[in-house]
C-alpha cells in the first residue's frame, strides 16, 4: 500500500483548493496583498521566496491559523469567507480536509509517538482506540519508525519527529497537506529522510502545498512553482521553466542568491 | 537529656496538634489548587468583568497577609452575623491564600507551553476543550509542579497562624503546654522541630523536582 | 474614619519592623550566600542546614521562641526586640538563598575571565560577580521585601503594636458592624504599601541593566 492509501483507507479522494484575493495586515503593516492561488487536485505546489515575503503567513491562512482580513477560500464543497464570521462547522470541515506539518514539528511532548497519531483520530474522527492505533502503526511503519511507537518525542531525533508529525497529519485522512518549511529546523542530512517521505507522498498523488527553501525538491517534485515577494505572488508556473527562465527581475535576483550559494 | 524525656511526654499532645495542622493544610490545598486553576483561567479571560474579578481575588489573596485574612473571617465577618468555627475560618483563609498563589504559578505554567502546541491542535481540528484539557494543561501543570509543592509547604507553615484564632493546632498546643509548665524554650523548640521535620524534606523534594525539570527542557 | 486612624497608629511600627529586619537580612545574607556556594564541603553543608532549618520553621515559632523561650541571666527580649531579631534571622536565610541563586546564574566565564586577567579574588567578587548577581536578583529581593512587610504582621501575636495589633484592638472595642472595617483597611494598606516597592524594583532593574550594558 502507498502512504496515502494507508492514510485514506483506499485511494485518496483528491481535493483541490481555491484561494482568492487573500489580504492580511497587522495594524498598518501589510503582510498579504490580494493573493490568489488555485491548486488542482493531486498536484504539488512549492512556495518559494525571500524571507518576509509572506509565504508562511499565506500558508497559515489556508487553514485559518491566521485569519485573513478578506478573501475567499473554497475547499471541497465549502466556501469560507474569513473576513466575515466563520461558523464552527465550516472551520471544523476545513481543518479536517487540510493537514499541516510545521517547521518546529509541534508534536505533543507528553504523549508517545503512537498516542500523538492516535489521539487526534479518536477525538476528531471518533475512531475507537484499537482502530486508531492500528492506523497509526501502519503509518509509523511506512515512515520507517515502527520501533519508535512507544517513545516520547523528546527521545526522537528531529528528522524522526518530523516524520511522526507527517504521520499524525495523514492519519486524519486529509485531502490536502500543507508543509511549512518542514526541513528548515533540521540538519541537511536528516532533512533528506523527511524529503523522501514527502516525495513518496507526492508520487501517491496527494495534493500538497509546500513552503520550502529546498530548491532541488521544488524543482524535482513540484508541479507548480510559486514565487512570493513583498506580500504578493510575483510569478508562478512550471518549476523548470521558472527556474531556468524567470520573467521577473525580482525572481531572478532571488534565484541567483539561493542557487549561487 | 532531660529535654528528651520531657519531649517524649509531650509528644502525644503535640501529635494531635500536628494532626489538626495537617488536616487544615490538606483541606486548604485540596480546595486551593482547583480554585487556583479556575482563577488562573479567569485572570486570562477575554471578558473584562471576569478578568477583573479574578484579578481582585488573586491580588487580595497574595497582597494581604494570611493573618489578616484569617482575622477577617474569624473576627470580622461575625459582626455581620456570619460566624465560622475557628477551624472552618482557618481553612477558608488558607484556601484563599493557596488558591491565589497557585493561580499565579499555574498561569505561568500554562503560558510557558509553546505556542505551537495550540497551533498544532487547531490544525488537527481538536476542539478548544480537548486542546486545553489534554494538550495544554498536562504540559503546563507539569512545569507548575515544583511551584505548587512550594505553595503546599507555605500553607502547612501558615497553619501556625491559626494559633491567633485559638485553633487547637500544633502552635496553640505548644503554647498551652508552655503556659502550664513554663518551659517555653523546650516546648517551642519541639514545635519548631515538628514543623521542620515535615517542611525540610518537602523542600528538598521540591528542589529535586525543580532540578529534574530544568534538565528535561 | 476612626478605624483608619486606629490602624495608621501601627504604621510606623510596621515599617520600622520591616526595614530593621530587612537591614539585618541583607547584612547577614552576603556571607551566608558565600557559605552556600563555598567549595568547602563542611562550610557549605553547615550553611545549607542553617538556611533550610530557619526556613523550615514558621515565623510565629521563631518569635515565640525568642520572646518566651530566651532568658540569659536577667536578659529577656521585649516584644519589639524579639520581633526584629526573629524576622531578621528569617530574612537572612531567605535572602541568602536568593543571593546564592544570583551568584550561580552569573556565567562561569565571568569568573574564569577575571582569573585569566589576574584580578584578585576580592576584586573578582565585588567588582565582577556581585554586581551582576545583584542585578539578576534585585526583583526577587524586592518581592521578598513585600513578603517581609506582610510577615511583620505576625509580630502582633507577641503584642507588638503594629498595624494588625491596632486593628484587633479597634475591632474589640467596636462589636458593631464597624468592627470589620480595620481588617479591610489593613488588608488594603498592605497591598498599597507593596506597590511602591514593586515599582522601585522595576526601575532599579532597568537602571542596572543600563548601567551594565550601556
Amino acid at each position: 500500500m502507498t502512504l496515502s492509501e494507508i492514510a485514506n483507507g483506499k485511494l485518496a479522494p483528491r481535493t483541490g483548493i481555491k484561494l482568492d484575493n487573500i489580504s492580511k495586515r497587522y495594524g498598518d503593516h501589510i503582510v498579504l496583498d490580494d493573493v490568489s492561488l488555485h491548486v488542482e487536485p493531486g498536484t504539488v505546489t512549492a512556495l518559494i521566496g525571500p524571507s518576509g515575503a509572506g509565504k508562511s503567513t499565506f500558508l497559515r491562512c489556508i487553514n485559518l491559523l491566521e485569519r485573513p482580513d478578506s478573501g475567499t477560500i473554497q475547499v471541497a464543497e465549502h466556501t469560507i469567507q474569513p473576513g466575515k464570521d466563520v461558523n464552527a462547522r465550516d472551520l471544523a470541515a476545513l481543518r479536517r480536509t487540510v493537514g499541516m506539518v510545521f517547521q518546529s514539528f509541534n508534536l505533543f511532548p507528553h504523549m508517545s509517538a503512537l498516542k500523538n497519531i492516535s489521539f487526534p483520530q479518536q477525538k476528531v474522527l471518533g475512531r475507537s482506540r484499537e482502530e486508531a492505533d492500528e492506523r497509526s502503526m501502519q503509518l509509523l511503519e511506512r515512515v520507517g519508525l515502527k520501533e519508535k511507537a512507544g517513545q516520547h518525542p523528546g527521545r526522537c531525533s528531529g528528522g524522526q519527529q518530523q516524520r511522526i508529525a507527517i504521520a499524525r497529519a495523514l492519519a486524519l485522512d486529509p485531502g490536502i497537506m500543507l508543509f511549512d518549511e518542514p526541513t528548515s529546523a533540521l540538519d541537511p542530512e536528516v532533512g533528506l529522510e523527511v524529503l523522501a517521505v514527502m516525495r513518496e507522498l507526492a508520487a501517491d498523488g496527494m495534493t500538497m502545498i509546500v513552503v520550502t527553501h529546498e530548491m532541488q525538491f521544488a524543482r524535482d517534485v513540484s508541479d507548480t512553482l510559486v514565487v512570493m515577494a513583498d506580500c504578493k505572488i510575483i510569478e508562478q508556473g512550471d518549476p523548470r521553466a521558472v527556474m531556468s527562465d524567470p520573467q521577473e527581475a525580482r525572481t531572478r535576483r532571488f534565484l541567483r542568491a539561493v542557487l549561487e550559494r | 537529656m532531660t529535654w528528651l524525656t520531657e519531649w517524649v511526654g509531650y509528644l502525644p499532645q503535640m501529635m494531635s496538634g500536628l494532626g489538626v495542622s495537617l488536616l487544615i493544610a490538606g483541606i486548604s490545598i485540596l480546595f486551593g489548587y482547583p480554585l487556583g486553576l479556575g482563577l488562573s483561567l479567569m485572570v486570562t479571560a477575554k471578558n473584562l468583568a471576569v478578568r477583573t474579578l479574578g484579578l481582585a481575588v488573586v491580588e487580595i489573596g497574595r497582597g494581604a497577609p494570611a493573618l489578616v485574612i484569617l482575622y477577617l473571617f474569624y473576627y470580622g465577618l461575625p459582626k455581620f452575623g456570619i460566624a465560622f468555627e475557628s477551624v472552618t475560618a482557618a481553612c477558608l483563609a488558607l484556601t484563599w491564600n493557596s488558591a491565589a498563589y497557585s493561580s499565579e504559578i499555574m498561569r505561568a505554567g500554562l503560558q510557558s507551553v509553546a505556542r505551537g502546541q495550540q497551533e498544532a491542535s487547531n490544525a488537527l481540528g481538536l476542539s478548544q476543550r480537548v486542546t486545553f484539557f489534554r494538550v495544554i494543561m498536562p504540559q503546563g501543570m507539569r512545569s507548575a509542579i515544583p511551584g505548587l509543592m512550594g505553595v503546599a509547604i507555605q500553607v502547612f507553615q501558615g497553619t501556625s497562624l491559626a494559633y491567633g484564632i485559638a485553633v487547637p493546632e500544633l502552635m496553640k498546643t505548644a503554647y498551652n503546654i508552655g503556659s502550664q509548665d513554663f518551659n517555653y524554650l523546650q516546648i517551642f523548640t519541639l514545635a519548631g522541630l515538628c514543623y521542620a521535620v515535615i517542611s525540610m524534606p518537602a523542600t528538598w523534594i521540591t528542589v529535586f523536582f525543580e532540578k529534574r525539570m530544568a534538565r528535561h527542557t | 474614619m476612626d478605624a483608619l486612624s486606629a490602624v495608621l497608629q501601627g504604621l510606623p511600627m510596621t515599617l520600622g519592623l520591616t526595614l530593621s529586619a530587612f537591614a539585618i537580612g541583607i547584612v547577614g545574607a552576603v556571607p551566608l550566600a558565600l557559605g552556600l556556594s563555598s567549595s568547602n564541603l563542611p562550610v557549605r553543608l553547615a550553611s545549607r542546614l542553617f538556611v533550610d532549618l530557619v526556613r523550615g520553621v514558621p515565623i510565629i515559632v521563631w518569635l515565640f521562641l525568642l520572646k518566651f523561650g530566651i532568658q540569659i541571666g536577667t536578659f529577656k527580649f521585649n516584644p519589639v526586640g524579639a520581633a526584629i531579631v526573629g524576622l531578621g534571622i528569617v530574612s537572612v536565610a531567605y535572602l541568602a538563598e536568593i543571593l546564592r541563586g544570583g551568584l550561580q546564574s552569573v556565567p562561569r566565564g565571568q569568573g574564569e575571565a577575571s582569573h585569566a586577567l589576574g584580578l584578585a579574588p576580592a576584586d573578582t567578587f565585588y567588582g565582577v560577580l556581585a554586581p551582576q548577581a545583584f542585578r539578576i536578583v534585585s526583583p526577587s529581593i524586592a518581592t521578598y521585601l513585600t513578603g517581609l512587610l506582610k510577615d511583620s504582621s505576625i509580630a502582633s501575636t507577641i503584642i507588638v503594636t503594629e498595624m494588625v495589633f491596632q486593628s484587633q484592638a479597634f475591632a474589640r472595642q467596636h462589636p458593631t458592624v464597624e468592627g470589620i472595617l480595620p481588617y479591610i483597611i489593613v488588608g488594603v494598606l498592605y497591598i498599597v504599601l507593596s506597590l511602591p516597592v514593586a515599582y522601585l524594583s522595576r526601575r532599579l532593574d532597568s537602571r542596572m541593566r543600563k548601567a551594565i550594558y550601556a
